[in-house]
């Protein structure tokens, strides 16, 4: 059973209040939830349900207002931004909507890039990059910059750069939002291979109900709160929060 | 992230905006380069005024004099009221004694006695009068001397002189009262002198040393009792050596003639016998002494940091005791002000060039937004980012002040070849101090004006960068 094992994130009673003028926008009302290793989550919901914000809750990138954030046993909630940036260099990879690949590095340096801030030396961390690239399928890209690439290939280099640092949690912000549907098909089946091989946990932001139901776990997110939880490794069971 | 890793990254940040990099650059080199050039030239006429003391006479000398009571004598018997602290009852004059005295003070290298007199030289038309003085020979050795004909003086025996480089340009026509020296004189071109047709090596040269008498025979004085008064004695003195130089070129004696102390006591002696010789003190009843006093005393110190020391000494011997070390101090004080007020005008293109780098980070940091909240995100530390835009501040600031020192250098040798007729050793001098100083002043600078825009991209939000557009 899943609930067994030791989850990876857990999120216990999670609020994001935002200003706005004189009226309280509550981003996240109260979440709770649990991750656990090797699984691959999505989470769903609509433009401004809370959904991005959640997961920039998870990666570090925004404090909550109230409630708890516990990752890899660590919370996040009681760090400054030096031990988050840590936090997120030891164990977070990120992949991104728009890539956000280097313009000035070709693939392999972008791939290689998290490795230089761990202070790993420059041929292990291009050996690594090397890999890493095999592995996304882009062997014959090395070297090419991003603008030399399409949206899907600097996609593969986006995976591989989350990857290459093997992180305990990967954060996927819309992934395919800006490919086109045969593509994105592509990169989200790559993406769940490389998870089931390696056994890392993924966390996916998505607005795409067909996106989301490539996870194993689909947490429907709707004016900040977990509505509906879908588990498609028993189907058919159906939970609500 | 290793420092390798960080300054290569900055590197290729730089290299990414080439021609911004370069504009930036060009201010940094502008503000260095005027900075050192402008001090170069403080510093450069700080040493030639250091030259200048030298040529007067040196740094390590201190020139002693009589005081004799109240007043003291110089060599023609010009009076100078001199230090109201010291006793004015009872005249302090320079013997033997109060040579070995003076040579016994620490430090002291060498102490001479110096006997100075003024002399008529002739030959045929020429005439010159000139100032003599007689020194140790020891002293004369140790003064750097350059000989270009013949040497130094012998100790004791017969007189001889030796010639300055310069005695020949004060000679005069007898007949014409003109001095071809002066009259041919052009600054700007100094191969045109002429001097007077001397020759002070081997044509015999005559001497006159009772030159009041002389000069009154000439003028049809008379004596106390109405007589007239007959031209003194001319004396035949053989020279022993030329110094060298052009007739031009001013030095320490150039001017002077020198000779063997002894041997001029002696012939003074024998020339004013029963009578004052001129410059020497008189008794109460205008009588003269025995013995022969000196107008003055040449002491070499060994170390320019002793002179004021030793020369406190001499003056609580009872003595006048000078030395350049009062000039140097002023021109050191003066020199400073300078190189203050012509830094100044340096440092304010290095602040400009400071400011263009601080606006350069800031557009830089304005277009990397994005980019610097990847690198966030992806676990790049808060302190490399600032480090990361520190150093290529501090290379723009470095790259800046290396040229700008080549520049320098170029401009200060045009300076140089421009004002080498003025001065000869040149106006601008950059020591190497100045190259260093230079150059971690540019980089300090640099960062300085990349903090504030380093800390701006320190701490911005990593959301930026996945913020979707």
């Amino acid at each position: 059973m899943a609930q067994e094992r030791e989850p990876v994130i857990q999120v216990k009673n999670l609020y994001k209040i935002y200003r706005v003028g004189q009226n309280k926008v509550r981003a996240l009302n109260g979440v709770n939830l649990k991750i656990y290793k090797g699984e691959f989550c999505s989470i769903v919901g609509t433009s401004g349900s809370g959904k991005s914000t959640m997961l920039n809750m998870l990666a570090g990138l925004e404090k909550p207002t109230k409630g708890e954030i516990i990752v890899g046993g660590e919370h996040l909630e009681r760090m400054n931004e030096n031990q988050l940036v840590r936090f997120r260099r030891e164990h977070v990879g990120f992949i991104f909507q728009s890539f956000n690949l280097l313009g000035t590095m070709n693939a392999k340096e972008n791939v290689a890039l998290p490795l230089t801030f761990r202070g790993v030396s420059k041929k292990v961390r291009m050996d690594k990059a090397d890999k890493m690239l095999d592995l996304v399928g882009l062997p014959k890209h090395k070297t090419h910059r991003p603008n030399e690439m399409s949206g899907g290939q600097q996609q593969r280099v986006g995976v591989a750069r989350a990857l290459v640092v093997d992180p305990e949690i990967i954060f996927a912000d819309e992934p395919t939002g800006n490919l086109d549907s045969n593509t994105s098909a592509e990169v989200m089946e790559l993406m769940k291979k490389i998870v089931r091989e390696q056994n890392q946990t993924l966390v996916m932001v998505t607005h795409d109900n067909h996106l989301a139901s490539f996870a194993d776990r689909i947490f429907h997110i709707i004016d900040g709160k977990i509505v509906k939880i879908e588990d498609n490794r028993k189907n058919g069971e159906v939970r609500t929060s | 992230m290793s420092v390798q890793d960080l300054l290569k990254m900055s590197l290729s940040s730089l290299w990414r905006r080439k021609l911004r990099t370069v504009l930036t650059i060009l201010g940094v080199i502008i503000g260095t380069a005027s900075i050192v050039v402008m001090i170069s030239l403080g510093l450069g006429l700080k040493k030639a005024s250091m030259d200048q003391i030298e040529q007067y006479g040196g740094l390590t000398t201190i020139t002693v004099y009589a005081n004799e009571g109240g007043y003291m004598y110089y060599g023609g018997g010009v009076a100078v009221s001199s230090d109201s602290e010291s006793d004015s009852s009872e005249p302090v004059r320079i013997d033997d004694a109060a040579i070995e005295q003076f040579s016994k003070i620490e430090h002291v290298e060498v102490a001479s006695p110096v006997l100075s007199t003024w002399i008529l030289l002739k030959q045929g038309v020429w005439e010159n009068s000139a100032s003599l003085r007689g020194m140790s020979r020891e002293a004369l050795e140790k003064m750097d001397i350059k000989v270009a004909e013949g040497s130094l003086p012998e100790e004791g025996g017969e007189l001889q002189f030796f010639y300055g480089n310069a005695v020949i340009t004060e000679f005069y026509n007898s007949k014409t009262g003109e001095n071809p020296f002066y009259n041919s004189y052009d600054w700007e071109n100094p191969e045109t002198i002429q001097t007077a047709d001397v020759d002070l090596m081997n044509t015999p040269m005559f001497v006159i040393f009772d030159t009041d008498a002389y000069y009154n025979s000439q003028y049809g004085g008379t004596d106390e009792n109405g007589a007239p008064i007959p031209a003194p004695k001319k004396y035949m003195v053989p020279a022993c050596g030329l110094m060298a130089g052009s007739p031009a070129e001013w030095g320490e004696n150039a001017n002077s003639i020198l000779c063997d102390v002894e041997a001029l006591k002696a012939q003074l002696k024998k020339i004013f016998k029963g009578k004052a010789i001129p410059g020497q003190p008189t008794n109460k009843s205008g009588k003269p002494y025995k013995e022969i006093y000196y107008n003055q005393a040449y002491i070499r110190v060994d170390d320019m940091n002793y002179v004021t020391e030793v020369q406190d000494q001499i003056k609580a011997l009872g003595f006048q005791a000078e030395s350049n070390v009062e000039w140097m101090n002023q021109v050191q004080e003066q020199s400073k002000s300078i190189q203050a007020a012509l830094g100044g005008i340096g440092a304010v293109s290095l602040f400009v060039a400071a400011i263009g780098i601080a606006n350069t980070m800031m557009m830089s940091i304005y277009e990397r937004t994005k980019e610097i909240g990847v690198i966030k995100v992806l676990g790049c530390d808060m302190s490399a980012i600032r480090n990361m835009f520190l150093a290529e501040a501090g290379f723009i600031g470095l790259i800046g002040g290396a040229v700008g020192l080549m520049l320098s250098f170029g401009i200060s040798a045009v300076i140089n070849v421009v004002a080498s007729k003025t001065y000869a050793s040149g106006i601008s001098y950059i020591p190497a101090y100045l190259v260093m100083m230079a150059l971690v002043f540019a980089v300090i600078i640099g960062m300085l004006a990349g903090l504030f825009p380093a800390l701006r991209a320190m701490r911005l939000s990593p959301l930026a960068a996945i913020r979707n557009e």
